[in-house]
């Protein structure tokens, strides 16, 4: 079993101040480490529409590496721009995951559009920045993982990594939109796909993550490393129905693999669960592990998921 | 190329079609047999919650005279989508291919948005029973957006030459709003994919392979292509992307253009031509044009006015 002990709330989006697209929410946080600091992306929103209908963007905060509490700045901008009409990410880019190449960086992120019979559908875009990951520009307006025969809708949190040359992302797929008290709520599963340039991929079409809690368990952010011979992955899950409070909401789940593709679930692993009370006694979701100065790190989301931002554990002992 | 018109041959509104859908028999294709022709096509029902349209696969069987009605579908040929899936609001149209011992359906479907009213993707369903019923190989689509087809991928015509599946189809260029109170129009081109399987598709993406007539906001649909003569013929329809539904001048007209390699085509629409009236039920609009053979003759299925509110019509080759 992991141990991690809490660090606490480390960003909260309330308190940044002169930007109007970033009021509240700080979810899906994903680092990238540079010399003095680690920049953390995450998605935001500005205030809801008179609809009450909120956009998402995505943009980063540069925390200091030598105290991880400390802001250094946050983003004077989107990293993305929406699409444009009709394009499959004209109402958020949510959430991103990012990864060196070379002298660039790629971000890969969820796209969102709006939908009649449901309220939204999402696929992957790509987009690549020359200037160390401040702006990106995307690599075409359309998705670079879009819906195929057992993949109908809701492609999202990607999580792009690269073992051994190859590429690989992890992401979530839609399998039923599930009418609850009147509202459609989407079931999603832990899925994967392969590439040998991070452009060109291939679906490998199955479920990853065999469901626990129920069979219409909603999975989400599966976070994966390398360490001692074996891959990690952490991620979160969900009820399908009143998942927006504590009793059937979000928590951590943990899973290892020495192949990347057969994957044994032990949730029991994960070792950390919400709090008794606090900002995130209600929920916890959107694990992301990273290594920083012989430290393992894991940054997550508490109550709303992340509506009031995220924080940090730090692994105690080794990984195991 | 000289047609001769033989008219109108199929009225929805003479007939009692499944899933209540009372008008429009849009984009027929033909699948024939060894004593007549199966014409699949798209009717409308009204989607009572909002006063919209739903579009339904049915089909007609004909003699080989082409003129006489055997019978229409009274049965569900293939169900809409489950919620949130893209054929959720529709199928128009369904393009029909033997492979084997099966038929296999190319379905564009239709998901209303909120920004724009409608994307659409292309899929898959396979007939085991002669094509009375049509079964998803999953939800999903096998040719959708991607990055830089970003939206409305649709009408797929696919044909097996040699080993290779060849689909044309749609895909979309650009949505925009000409003016602030009325919903965006899109304009879309024609595309070329390939498959070993039928299933698994590679796109040419964003190869425009028919050149524009009427410039960057021509909009192209429907292509459908047939072996003639050492060449293959590609029929098509074409419009401006705005003031098309009412403005006769602006509207669907069938377009034509053809090749030696399956790769570089030569539009040449003046060499069709539709000999026949200019008035009544295809004066104003020609569209959705599906070309086939039946025994030694070359045809070409096309809807008239109003998209076909009111049926095809069919015009046969001189050869």
């Amino acid at each position: 079993m992991f141990a991690w002990r809490k660090l606490g709330k480390v960003f909260t989006p309330q308190e940044v101040e002169g930007r109007c697209w970033l009021k509240e929410f700080a979810q899906a946080p994903a680092t990238l480490v540079f010399n003095d600091f680690v920049r953390v992306y995450f998605s935001c929103r500005p205030s809801a529409d008179e609809n009450g209908q909120y956009v998402s963007y995505s943009a980063f905060v540069d925390l200091d590496r030598a105290d991880l509490y400390k802001v250094r700045s946050v983003a004077e901008r989107p990293i993305l721009n929406l699409g444009g009409l009709g394009e499959f990410d004209e109402f958020g880019t949510y959430p991103v995951s990012v990864i060196r190449d070379g002298d660039e960086v790629r971000a890969y992120y969820g796209g969102w559009t709006r939908c009649e019979s449901v309220p939204f559908n999402v696929a992957i875009g790509c987009a690549t920045s020359q200037d160390g990951g401040m702006t990106f520009a995307k690599l075409g307006n359309g998705p670079i993982l879009s819906y195929s025969p057992n993949e109908p809708y809701v492609l999202s949190g990607p999580k792009i990594r690269r073992f051994n040359k190859v590429w690989y992302l992890w992401y979530i797929a839609g399998r039923k939109w599930k009418v609850v008290a009147g509202r459609a709520e989407p079931v999603y599963k832990i899925r994967m796909a392969t590439s040998p340039d991070g452009i060109q991929w291939t679906k490998i079409n199955r479920d990853l993550i065999e469901s626990r809690v129920e069979a219409d368990e909603a999975q989400a952010s599966p976070d994966v490393f390398e360490a001692n011979g074996k891959y990690h992955m952490f991620f979160c899950y969900r009820y399908s129905a009143d998942y927006r409070g504590r009793a059937n909401g979000y928590r951590i789940g943990y899973a290892s693999s020495i192949n990347l593709i057969e994957w044994v679930r032990d949730d029991s692993k994960a070792g950390i669960e919400v709090s008794e009370e606090g900002w995130d006694a209600e929920m916890i979701s959107y694990p992301h592990v990273f290594e920083l100065d012989s430290k393992t790190y894991l940054a997550y989301l508490g109550d709303q998921v992340g509506r009031y931002g995220f924080g940090l554990a730090i692994l105690e002992g080794k990984l195991d | 190329m000289k047609w001769q018109k033989a008219g109108k041959i199929f009225d929805p509104t003479d007939h009692a079609l499944a899933n209540n859908c009372k008008e429009f028999a849009q984009s027929p294709q033909a699948l024939v047999f060894g004593d007549f022709v199966r014409i699949y096509f798209s009717t409308r029902a009204l989607d009572k919650s909002n006063g919209k349209y739903l579009s339904h696969i049915a089909f007609v069987d004909m003699q080989k005279n082409l003129r006489d009605i055997i019978r229409v579908s009274n049965k569900t040929v293939i169900p809409l989508g489950a919620l949130g899936c893209f054929d959720e609001h529709g199928i128009f149209p369904m393009n029909v291919v033997r492979h084997r011992d099966a038929v296999f359906g190319y379905t564009c479907g239709w998901n209303r948005r909120i920004s724009v009213p409608v994307d659409t993707a292309i899929g898959l369903a396979i007939s085991h029973d002669d094509g009375l019923t049509f079964q998803r190989i999953d939800a999903g689509p096998v040719l959708a957006a991607s990055l830089r087809e970003p939206y409305l991928i649709g009408d797929g015509f696919v044909k097996i030459i040699g080993d290779t599946f060849h689909m044309w189809y749609i895909f979309g260029t650009g949505w925009k709003r000409y003016a602030s109170d009325v919903q965006p129009e899109r304009t879309y081109k024609i595309g070329h994919a390939v498959s070993k399987d039928g299933v698994n598709w590679i796109k040419e993406e964003a190869r425009q392979i028919i050149s524009d007539r009427l410039g960057e906001e021509e909009s192209q649909a429907l292509p459908s292509v047939i072996a003639i003569g050492g060449f293959y013929h590609m029929f098509f329809c074409y419009r401006q992307s705005v003031d098309f539904r009412a403005n006769k001048s602006r509207g669907y007209r069938i377009g034509h253009a053809y090749t030696d390699d399956l790769s570089h085509w030569i539009r040449d629409d003046e060499d069709l031509q539709l000999e026949g009236g200019s008035t009544g039920w295809d004066a104003d609009m020609q569209c959705y044009p599906h070309a086939f053979e039946c025994d030694g003759h070359i045809y070409l299925l096309y809807n008239g006015n109003e998209f076909g509110r009111f049926g095809f019509g069919l015009a046969a080759l001189n050869l």
